[in-house]
């Protein structure tokens, strides 16, 4: 099957003048033509290497979806295309954006949809545009957000959140939330080992000892803990979170410690408990169990759920690749979503965590991405109560070592990246008319 | 890479102290091992080490046994000679060295990690085990290891003073740069002979740990810390701030030999005019004319012909008048011609005249003609001209009738330009667009931006426009750039704006599109911008130019500042 690509119509000219008659003729003509040619026409986005700008074309379905307008998503049809009504404002968009789009009439979209059927394939109704909250401070710290590169990049809309709105606003008028780089242990990443000098280290800190004593709490562990509690409210009602690099071993460290001092002393002023290890809670977190934590607050480790330990040199694994597995998109849609992409290994990038070992995953969590022969994996999702939840490891698929200070990764420069296709499914997935998983 | 380990091996060979018959049958063993091992007799070859080795030389055997058998793929074949001899010699260092490099080549990482345990604990405060482990894994590029052995040797050593090398390569091989930095700057304390290493090693840095690689060389004390800045500037593309690093030597820190190792690689980088201000600082120390003609040479190609001038003055005091002829004349004579000092040049040519051949006087009258035209005196370089011979001159005789607004001529002159400069491509694209033959106006025009006024020059072209219809949408965005230059934003929006509006499918229309949005965002009209970006990538989808207007979109929806 193959599809043209389109391009933006010229206005058509209608040169010189016509005799009155005529002219009613061919303007009746010309509508006649245009009516039934709109009625035909779909928009196809592929999702392949034909694809030219597969970041942006997350967006064009979100903006679709924002008007109104009708989305599917073909799961495992070419990379995961969208089929899109053939409206002026999508073309426009893609034209300005310069995502690939190719014309489909009714007889091929019903021959693509009766090799959906016959294949390991599926047609997934997109509903409305999710309501997204990225929780990060207001203030930036020295490196980025790739969720927030992400949705800029792809112009999609969304509400920065922090710890007062946790805390205090109704989190349910948000389908998805975002985690990156937080440390919910309230350690600060442990950064205090290399920068407590260091004028933004300063200025997190005291922001979040401010925003720690706005709220009651004595200390920023006891705030963060009570914020990842409130996150797990969120998912257990149905919500939907995303997290990566370090939000997320330490949101189920903190889940696990509701009451029990996991922090350093350099943290809250209190050693940890000696016994903390034994005392963690595992039946309420998402993902892991059976963890055991770094007790040493010297060692910049949180606990062995990292596979990599890039900020402990003497443990730091080396990167390698990673490969998504395929699912079947009839069977197991909600996974199929989440790894749809036009690549299936992709290179691994370094976080504060990178992976997730194997022997402390949860029964029962689908792994969606693997390093093979690897005692970690990179990619995972769960359901909890209502909601559900997916962390993916590492900090930007673009920049595998990325450092504290290191310049914002260009997304104009990797339009096309396998990485970050992984969190723009993840995006649209929330968006998705629920279908019932049949395994 | 053979060749060149056997060269060394002789070479080892020859410096051995001639003396008794067991060391001239060791020789011959040895020379005979190199010969067939460098002719490919690789089973003879094998015999031969072996023979090496019977006559005491374990080491030299070894070696050999291992690049022969690396040749046949057959590396395990290495161990159980190499065995024996540890028997002999277990604390050897090279035996040590192939034990650990053979067991790894064949992927036996545990076994390597065993070997490497038991040189440690015959050698219990020796370096060597860490220093030759860790530089193979760091060649390797198995870092993490690496890093391993190293907090080993700090824990049984004591320190990795011995090891500063090691660890500075192991900090730039995990990007941790602001640390390389450090460790190299210890390591050039002691040895100095390392500064082309910990340049190699620190160029991969980018973005903002150069700027932190650069401030720990530039807080250090040691003169091999500015000259690995100076190098790393240089490659960095950022020669005058290596300049900057090198010129606070001095001649106590062999500053001169750095001075002169920087001026050629600027030279070599074509930054001019560092190589210029090192050359300068040469001069300056010990004088030279034939350095002063370099200088002025420099700063010709960087641009500054005045600083040219200077230098040569210097070598014109203490050259042979051949050599002025020979050497400075040619540059002087550019140099005042790119400054408009034509009758400064033409004095000069004339005092020389009687002893250059007819090709070089002409070539001094085409630049003395330019000189003139740069001066706003065409009449001059016409008659200057007159010395050139018509070929010759072809080109400059072109460009004076485009200054006279003879377009005709200018074509022909034009057919064939030794130099595709931006002006020259500006020149032909207007005599190709338009069938006039001739125009005052446009000559004008030209003619006050040689001259350097730019406002007269945009002001030209614009009321050319008019002149030329066929070639006023290209004659309007020349003015448009020219008005951009002079930072005259709002002159050059008015310009762009009209090829938009009336020209709409001209080929400059794009890029008026393109400039119209660029200047906007500058002013912080961000909606203006978008409206002008959008209207490019959709009016224009098959331009060269649709994929800058995405980039400036996409700067101006993430809230970018214009530069």
């Amino acid at each position: 099957m193959r599809l043209s690509c389109i391009h933006l119509p010229r206005r058509p000219s209608l040169g010189a003048p016509i005799a009155r008659g005529a002219r009613a003729a061919a303007l009746l003509l010309m509508l006649a033509s245009a009516t039934s040619s709109l009625a035909a026409q779909h928009l196809l986005v592929p999702m392949d290497d034909a694809q030219k700008n597969h970041l942006k074309a997350y967006g064009l379905a979100f903006t679709a979806l924002k008007l109104g307008n009708r989305v599917e998503w073909f799961l495992n049809f070419r990379g995961g295309s969208f089929l899109m009504s053939d409206d002026p404002a999508t073309r426009r968009k893609a034209a300005l954006d310069g995502i690939s789009i190719e014309t489909m009439d009714e007889a091929t979209l019903i021959q693509v949809r009766r090799d959906i059927a016959a294949n390991n394939m599926d047609a997934i109704s997109l509903e409305k545009a999710p309501r997204i909250a990225i929780y990060a401070p207001a203030k930036s710290p020295p490196w980025d957000d790739a969720v927030t590169m992400a949705l800029k990049y792809a112009g999609i809309e969304y509400t920065q959140i922090w710890d007062d709105e946790v805390l205090k606003s109704d989190l349910s008028k948000f389908d998805w939330i975002h985690l990156h780089h937080e440390d919910f242990t309230g350690q600060m990443n442990k950064l205090y080992l290399g920068f407590r000098d260091a004028p933004w280290f300063l200025e997190q800190r005291d922001r979040d000892m401010a925003t720690a004593q706005r709220n009651g709490f004595a200390s920023i562990p006891a705030l963060k803990k009570t914020v990842a509690a409130r996150l797990r409210d969120f998912v257990e009602k149905g919500g939907f979170l995303f997290a990566m690099c370090g939000a997320t071993d330490t949101i189920e460290l903190a889940m696990a410690a509701q009451g029990v001092d996991i922090a350093g002393p350099f943290s809250d002023g209190t050693p940890m408990d000696p016994d903390a290890d034994a005392k963690l809670d595992w039946l309420h977190t998402f993902a892991f169990q059976s963890v055991h934590l770094e007790m040493s607050a010297g060692v910049n480790s949180m606990s062995d759920i990292d596979g990599h330990q890039v900020n402990v040199p003497a443990r730091r694994a080396p990167l390698g690749q990673f490969t998504i597995f395929n699912f079947s998109a009839k069977f197991d849609p909600v996974a199929s979503m989440l790894v749809q992409n036009h690549r299936n290994v992709i290179p691994d990038f370094y976080g504060v965590t990178t992976s997730f070992t194997r022997s402390t995953l949860k029964p029962g969590v689908t792994i969606l991405a693997t390093e093979d022969g690897a005692p970690w994996v990179k990619y995972l999702h769960g359901d909890y109560g209502k909601g559900s939840w997916t962390y993916l490891g590492g900090h930007d698929p673009e920049d595998p070592q990325h450092n504290i200070g290191a310049l914002p990764t260009d997304l104009g420069l990797h339009p096309n990246s396998p990485g970050y296709r992984l969190i723009l499914n993840n995006v649209l997935f929330p968006a998705a008319k629920k279908k019932p998983l049949k395994t | 890479m053979l060749r060149l380990v056997l060269a060394v091996a002789a070479a080892a060979m020859v410096v051995l102290p001639p003396g008794h018959a067991c060391a001239q049958a060791q020789n011959a063993n040895l020379n005979r091992a190199l010969d067939l091992e460098q002719a490919g007799k690789w089973k003879e070859a094998i015999v031969a080490w072996r023979a090496v080795i019977a006559s005491g030389e374990g080491a030299q055997g070894l070696l050999g046994l291992e690049r022969v058998f690396g040749q046949l793929a057959q590396d395990d074949s290495v161990l159980p000679p190499l065995d024996s001899l540890l028997e002999r010699k277990p604390e050897d260092r090279v035996l040590r060295g192939v034990q650990l490099r053979v067991l790894r080549s064949l992927g036996r990482d545990s076994l390597a990690r065993a070997a490497f345990d038991e040189w440690v604990r015959l050698v219990p405060r020796d370096p060597s085990p860490f220093r030759e482990f860790a530089g193979q894994l760091l060649n390797d590029g198995r870092t993490a290891l690496a890093d391993t052995i190293l907090q080993q040797a700090t824990l049984a050593l004591g320190s990795t003073k011995a090891l500063t090398i090691e660890v500075a390569q192991l900090r730039s091989a995990l990007g941790l740069w602001n640390a390389a930095a450090v460790e190299w700057v210890k390591a050039l304390r002691s040895e100095s002979y390392l500064e082309q290493a910990a340049a190699y090693s620190l160029f991969p840095a980018t973005g903002v740990h150069r700027d932190s690689v650069r401030a720990v060389l530039r807080d250090a004390t040691q003169a091999g810390a500015k000259k690995v800045l100076g190098t790393l500037e240089l490659q960095w593309g950022a020669a005058r701030d290596g300049w900057r690093a090198l010129s606070t030597l001095t001649v106590a820190d062999s500053a001169y030999e750095s001075w002169k190792d920087f001026a050629e690689d600027a030279e070599h980088q074509g930054a001019w005019l560092a190589a210029r201000d090192a050359l300068a600082a040469m001069i300056k120390e010990r004088p030279n004319a034939t350095l002063a003609v370099r200088a002025a040479s420099a700063a010709m190609s960087g641009g500054e012909p005045a600083s040219a001038l200077d230098f040569l003055s210097v070598a014109r005091r203490v050259l042979q008048p051949f050599q002025v002829r020979l050497q400075v004349l040619p540059i002087e004579v550019r140099a005042l011609a790119s400054l408009g000092r034509a009758a400064e040049a033409e004095r000069l040519v004339r005092e020389s005249s009687e002893f250059l051949d007819l090709s070089t006087r002409q070539s001094y009258s085409r630049q003395i003609a330019w000189g003139w035209i740069r001066a706003g005196a065409v009449d001059k370089a016409r008659a200057a001209l007159g010395d050139a011979s018509s070929d010759d001159a072809e080109e400059v005789t072109a460009w004076i009738a485009l200054y006279d607004g003879d377009f005709k001529k200018a074509r022909v002159g034009l057919r064939r330009p030794q130099d595709a400069t931006a002006d020259v491509v500006t020149v032909i694209s207007l005599l190709g667009r338009t069938s006039a033959d001739s125009a005052r106006g446009v000559g004008a025009a030209f003619l006050a931006l040689a001259r350097g006024d730019s406002a007269q020059a945009a002001a030209r072209f614009e009321r050319a426009a008019d002149e030329i219809s066929d070639a006023a949408p290209l004659l309007l965005a020349i003015a448009a750039r020219v008005q951009t230059a002079r930072r005259q934003d709002a002159a050059a929006i008015t310009l762009w704006q009209r090829i938009v509006q009336r020209y709409a499918a001209a080929p400059e229309a794009a890029e008026a599109d393109l400039e119209w949005g660029r200047s906007l965002r500058k002013r912080g009209d961000l909606a203006g911008a978008t409206e002008r970006f959008e209207h490019l990538i959709l009016s224009y989808p098959q331009s060269a130019l649709v994929p800058q207007a995405r980039r400036e979109l996409d700067a101006v929806r993430s809230g970018a500042s214009a530069t």
